[in-house]
């Protein structure tokens, strides 16, 4: 392997990175304002896999704006779940296992409803993009991964403006902190729920639409993202965003580089075991150590 | 009287904060040792680190001359350390009874056979014989005061850390405790006592710790540390020292 | 919820006639002449009896929700069919799953116990998954095509009925002693408050080990004797997450903490799935997931505790229909 190769799989690494990024967002964004551990996450990013599917076959829609699409639609039908189900469950500052087993078994259901209407076997979004690649001198950079990433990236910096510079994300990053005193200062903190779960969903859903034009799916298709999208949480730390960043640079870069000492079969295996190194060393991920290093100041 | 319980020196950071800064002092033996202060002066810190739910930042503690610094605790109750909690804590999911059960098997004691005679024998010491059966949620705030310290004493502690045990009870409710814990004294138990009620404290102590900021602001008989200037201002401000 | 102890007088005799009796009718229902078929589908229930029950007494006893149960069911599963394909005799080689499985509870729950309940739950499907990739890609185990079990002689049903039924009635028998003990007792302070339990002289992890320990080793037998009834297991299954899914809805369902809930969701779980599998694939599932959405928002006591809840009305509407014949 020569330099172009490393760098090549250094590219490929970050547009891999920026994908997981989205794809986790929404998981920490629920779970920092509700404490809520959302496994249909995994049942709504194989929803909008689908979502994006039926608009490109249907309709010939293109996928990456089928997945822009996909962000309302989305964000309404979280919305609506959380007015169903989420908000019935009791949340508090912590975790808790009810809501937990509640998600289960929404993800249950979803997985399953994804069974009963399109059947289990593989589906892929094929267009002519599918199989070009582009070249920048040395590098080289197949094309979809590169057009996926930019819409990831953008809405992440969307995301990141919303809760810099309006009221909601300001909101937000107030009950993140302290849920009790967010509603004493008058934050209406379960229609803030509301939203914010439908965010979290919405960009579940665009997520992935954007993920099922780099990978063929089966209504199975979010468990796998599903626990990468835990360890990035794990590994950036459960409330931080550029954390989540970080912890999805970090667990791209693992896996893209893996393929240099394992055998592929064994790909899946890095993720689940870096989610268990991850929790255990670091309960509080990455964001947390450099937090531990000012604490004992 | 050698010193049962030793704190020399004892930090604690939170976050940059300090919680305990250089808190020394010693309880001997058979007393009823009073730590007083005004809130957020470090008196639970200070009660959980002893305990072993806590661990501090930096300093010693000796109970029985042993290192105990870092100790869980567990550890804490199979060597004779019990604490009851300011906030109560009981199993909900239990009768009263069966806290007393599993406080009394896990406990120093770890009695085997006897079990039901001890239970019993504890909860009418601790005028609880009448709800030994109910649900422990359904006790009144009183009542679960009274649990937490069966709970101790099922431990067969040497050393006893009550957390505001008479804080949220009347006055009638609070003799009912002081004399009970008059009586645990008398059987030998030391007892480190937490309290904001000053006619409790005034009542019941050999002597008092005063802290005031994580610090430790004196110590003495309480007659002395009632009429104190700098406890007096700690608790009331300038003006009232006066 | 309930207080974990065993009430004294009549309930008690009830109670045990009733296991007894249950005991006796599966027993002797084989021989009977039952048809074959019926005797698989009571096999089938009577493993998940094993793997309810275990599972039960640490995610509900004890209050820590393990999704990832298939690792112990998985290793019990390989380990009894290289042992018997070996020449061990099967029960020798059902111990030894027990002994192995034992040994990874140690191994899982030492760095995973120190998470509280989410972030536990999550752990536990990291660990199975990695090890289900693991033996996927390990060929001497057969990697993803499995690994088949050559046992001599003529495949009698009864005779893994009859062990599964034993092994079962060792699980409900475990699990009603600690529901009375005091051991019990300390999980119950465990689940709720782990802090709590501490300050009084429980150890946390100890007993957190202790009770994964006795679950992981019940659920590795039953997988042992499920891999010598199907004398052909590939990690997909035995490992597969659906089957971890299905280890712990089962007891949920039921009612987790108690005796009979996990018993009763087990032989639910066994028969629907049959019916359904045939006609829905996925639709058990479906069913399930909806059914988990109910319970956990309507009646978090499962079936047994609903059941509860039932029989207080009955009595209550009995005892106003007393006292207005008396007015």
């Amino acid at each position: 392997m020569d330099a172009a190769d490393y760098v090549n799989l250094i590219v490929s690494a970050l547009l891999l990175a920026g994908i997981y990024a989205a794809m986790s967002v929404g998981m920490t964004i629920v779970y920092g304002v509700m404490k809520i551990v959302n496994l249909a996450h995994a049942g709504f990013l194989m929803l909008g896999a689908y979502f994006v599917l039926e608009l490109y076959e249907r309709l010939n829609i293109d996928p990456l704006l089928g997945s822009v699409l996909a962000f309302p639609v989305f964000l309404v039908a979280g919305m609506l779940v959380h007015w169903l189900l989420v908000r019935r469950v009791p949340v508090s500052d912590q975790p808790t296992l009810a809501s937990l087993l509640l998600m289960f078994g929404l993800w249950l259901v979803l997985q399953n409803l994804g069974y009963l209407i399109w059947g289990n076997s593989d589906r892929s979004i094929l267009t002519p993009r599918t199989l070009s690649s582009i070249h920048f001198g040395p590098i080289t950079v197949p094309t979809v991964r590169l057009l996926v990433f930019i819409p990831a990236v953008c809405s992440l910096g969307l995301l990141e403006l919303v809760l810099r510079k309006t009221w909601y994300g300001r909101a937000v990053r107030a009950l993140m902190q302290n849920r009790y005193a967010g509603r004493l200062t008058g934050i209406p903190v379960e229609k803030m729920a509301r939203l914010t779960f439908g965010v979290g969903i919405g960009f579940a859903g665009a997520a992935g639409g954007l993920l099922a034009q780099l990978y063929s799916f089966s209504p199975d298709f979010g468990r796998g993202f599903l626990l990468r999208s835990f360890v990035i949480i794990v590994l950036g730390g459960l409330e931080s965003f550029w954390g989540a960043a970080a912890g999805a640079l970090v667990l791209a870069l693992v896996e893209t580089f893996s393929i240099l000492v394992l055998p592929a079969g064994y790909q899946p295996a890095i993720a689940f075991s870096l989610l268990v190194v991850a929790l255990v060393l670091f309960p509080g991920g990455i964001a947390g150590i450099f937090a531990k290093k000012r604490r004992w100041a | 009287m050698p010193s049962l319980l030793l704190v020399d020196r004892l930090n604690k950071y939170f976050a940059g904060l300090a919680a305990l800064k250089d808190v020394s002092f010693e309880v001997e033996e058979g007393q009823i040792c009073g730590l007083i202060g005004p809130n957020g002066a470090g008196k639970t810190t200070l009660f959980s680190i002893i305990a072993g739910s806590v661990s501090p930042s930096s300093g010693l503690i000796t109970y029985s001359g042993k290192d105990v610094t870092r100790w869980k605790s567990f550890q804490a109750v199979r060597a004779g350390v019990a604490r009851t909690h300011q906030v109560t804590r009981p199993f909900r999911s239990m009768t009263t009874r069966q806290n007393v059960e599993v406080a009394l098997h896990f406990g120093r004691s770890n009695a085997r056979g006897s079990d039901a005679r001890q239970v019993a024998e504890i909860l009418e010491d601790v005028g609880l014989g009448h709800m030994a059966d109910k649900p422990a949620a359904s006790l009144c705030v009183g009542d679960q005061k009274r649990l937490e310290l069966a709970r101790t004493l099922a431990a067969k502690p040497k050393l006893l850390l009550c957390d505001e045990v008479c804080s949220g009870l009347t006055e009638t409710e609070m003799n009912g405790v002081l004399e009970l814990l008059r009586r645990i004294r008398e059987r030998g138990v030391t007892i480190l006592y937490v309290e904001h009620n000053m006619r409790a404290i005034m009542s019941t102590c050999d002597q008092v710790v005063v802290l005031n900021f994580g610090q430790k602001l004196t110590e003495g008989p309480p007659l002395k540390i009632q009429n104190d200037p700098a406890v007096i201002e700690a608790y009331l401000g300038r003006t009232a020292a006066a | 919820m309930k207080a974990a102890s065993v009430p004294m007088g009549r309930f008690l005799n009830y109670r045990v006639a009733a296991w007894g009796a249950t005991l006796i009718v599966l027993g002797i229902l084989p021989w009977g002449g039952i048809s074959p078929n019926l005797t698989r589908l009571l096999f089938t229930s009577l493993v998940w009896v094993i793997t309810s029950v275990a599972w039960s007494l640490l995610g509900g006893l004890t209050g820590q929700v393990s999704f990832g149960f298939a690792v112990f069911y998985g290793l019990g599963a390989y380990t009894a069919a290289m042992g018997i394909n070996a020449g061990l005799d099967p029960l020798a080689a059902f111990a030894i799953s027990g002994v192995v499985a034992a040994i990874a509870s140690l191994l899982i729950g030492l760095p995973t116990f120190r998470l509280r309940g989410p972030y536990f739950a999550i752990a536990t499907i990291g660990v199975s998954e990695a090890v289900r990739v693991v033996m996927t890609n390990l060929s001497f185990t057969g990697g993803a095509s499995g690994y088949r079990i050559a046992e001599h002689g003529t495949f009698r049903p009864l005779e893994h009925y009859y062990t599964a039924l034993g092994v079962a009635a060792l699980a409900v028998g475990t699990s009603a002693w600690v529901h009375q003990s005091k051991f019990g007792l300390s999980l119950l302070a465990v689940r709720e408050d782990e802090e709590a339990a501490a300050d009084i002289g429980v150890n946390p992890l100890k007993t957190k080990l202790l009770v994964h320990l006795l679950a992981a080793t019940l659920t590795g037998i039953a997988g042992g004797v499920y891999a010598r009834y199907a004398a052909f297991i590939h990690p997909d299954g035995v490992f597969g997450f659906q089957t971890s899914v299905a280890i712990l809805l089962m007891p949920i369902i039921g009612g987790a903490v108690t005796v009979a809930g996990p018993v009763i969701g087990a032989f639910v779980y066994g028969f629907v799935q049959e019916e359904l599998v045939a006609a829905f694939p996925q639709f058990h599932l479906l069913l399930y997931g909806a059914l988990l959405i109910v319970i956990i928002l309507f009646e978090p006591g499962g079936v047994v505790g609903w059941l509860g809840k039932l029989w207080a009305w009955v009595k209550r509407t009995r005892r106003k229909s007393a006292l207005a014949s008396v007015g």
